[in-house]
């Protein structure tokens, strides 16, 4: 099993049956799973923060660390897989987004992830099938290219699919 | 085992850490105070030749991209920064102590460093939006040592965290904190305090260690540091590097508006600054484990 692992911002996709692809220690952050059915093929983007304007430069240099440069990119990666252009027909996934207790506005980086993935998902006329996101504890995301299952695991926690 | 003797285990095994190197000990109790020169650090440092050696190894790995090299401790120094040298210092000492795995939070072997380092990157950073001055070096330090009681109190919560965090979860318990102290009958701020104690740290660090979960209960002139750590261990497991089970099931004490002021952009900008940073520190530290 080929397995790609992506650190914070890293984006990829595959469409070899024996690859996964896993994220680690998702807190704020959110991971977006797109999954093509026809094609067989898997992609996934760690998101760290909603909006690209607030460092132009760093957009540039990783855009997979927005969500508004992230999800187009993903869905470019995609295509050049194969897939149907601006993600027709794929199903789409949501994990992370996760807050400390008591959070106020300035500190549930989470929920400004997943507004800001939604609406740009919106803009391709695209929305999650499931999600597993907020609450107050981390989660590792893989995903099998050959099954399409998305597993989810927590320290303390049973591992879980969405 | 009841609560007493668990109690007396804990303290045996805070007795049975390893201490910190004299190095380690001296540039703490020098840099922890306010009046502090560059010199006396760069002093002390001539005078641990292993510690110079370690110190010239970081300043010149890749990670720090210099295009020629350094070879004077001066020179090194300057460039590293007091908060660099500490970090060098206590990394150097405390590697087994910090680098074991954290079974009882289910943390694998080096997150706990992880999660020391990113908190005191991030309590430095949130030590510049401070409404009052506040030494941001000293905030670092703080960030580095505020967990110490994690590595102790682990092996007296083993097996614990399936139930602690359904008990969270349930809402039959309020934190992770109380979810310690419910189970040991001590929580990881007293065992680091103690430990704290024991290492002889300055009275600032030890203060944060104690209450950087309550800082409203540290004293009054050092409630900006200890919340400054506070706000920066809250930062590491939003970015992912928490301790394990724990992580991100504490409370966000919002008195930091008082002593701090960041708005939305401005922590998102501060979260993306950590990452980098962090990524160029644990980068260039690790070639300390490469001697």
């Amino acid at each position: 099993m080929s397995q790609m692992v992506l650190g914070i911002g890293d984006l990829g996709a595959s469409n070899q049956p024996d690859a996964e692809i896993k994220t680690y220690a998702l807190g704020s952050c959110i991971a977006v799973v797109l999954l093509d059915p026809q094609t067989r093929t898997v992609g996934m983007v760690h998101v760290a923060l909603p909006e690209s304007k607030i460092n132009l430069i760093k957009a540039k240099e990783k855009p997979g660390y927005f969500a508004d440069t992230g999800v187009p990119l993903l869905l470019q990666e995609m295509a050049r897989h194969g897939c149907q252009p601006k993600g027709k027909g794929l199903i789409i996934k949501l994990a992370g987004g996760a807050a400390i207790m008591d959070h106020n506005d300035t500190f549930n980086i989470g929920k400004r992830n997943l507004l800001a993935i939604k609406k740009i998902l919106w803009s391709y006329g695209l929305g999650p099938r499931s999600e597993d996101v907020g609450g107050t504890f981390s989660r590792t995301v893989s995903v099998s290219v050959k099954t399409g299952e998305v597993i989810l695991s927590s320290p303390g926690r049973p591992n879980w699919k969405i | 085992m009841t609560t007493s003797n668990q109690h007396a285990e804990i303290a045996r095994a805070i007795q049975a850490a390893p201490l910190l190197s004299p190095i380690a000990n001296q540039l703490l109790q020098v840099t922890a105070r306010a009046d502090h020169e560059m010199k006396e650090i760069i002093d002390l440092v001539k005078c641990d030749s292993l510690l110079t050696a370690r110190i010239l190894r970081v300043v010149n790995s890749a990670a720090m991209g210099l295009v020629h090299q350094i070879s004077s401790v001066d020179h090194a120094v300057s460039y590293l920064g007091e908060r660099l040298v500490v970090g060098i210092a206590i990394a150097e000492c405390t590697n087994e102590f910090f680098g074991k795995p954290l079974e009882g939070y289910e943390g694998e072997s080096g997150q706990l460093w992880r999660h020391e380092l990113f908190t005191a990157i991030a309590s430095r950073a949130v030590a510049r939006h401070a409404r009052a001055p506040l030494p941001a070096d000293l905030a670092f330090t703080a960030g580095l040592l505020h967990d110490i009681g994690k590595a102790i109190l682990s092996e007296f919560l083993r097996g614990t965290s399936n139930e602690l965090v359904a008990d969270i979860a349930q809402g039959n318990t309020t934190d992770y904190l109380t979810g310690e102290q419910e189970r040991v009958g001590l929580d990881h701020s007293e065992v680091g305090f103690e430990l704290s104690q024991h290492w002889k740290l300055p009275e600032s660090l030890r203060q944060v260690i104690r209450h950087h979960h309550h800082p409203d209960a540290a004293e009054i002139t050092l409630r900006p540091l200890v919340y400054a750590v506070h706000l920066g261990d809250i930062l590491a497991m939003m970015g992912g590097h928490g301790t394990g089970s724990d992580s991100m099931k504490y409370h966000l004490q919002q008195g930091y508006t008082d002593h701090f002021t960041i708005s939305k952009d401005e922590l998102a900008l501060l979260l993306l600054e950590c990452n980098e940073e962090f990524r160029k520190v644990e980068s260039s530290l690790a070639s300390i484990k490469e001697t």
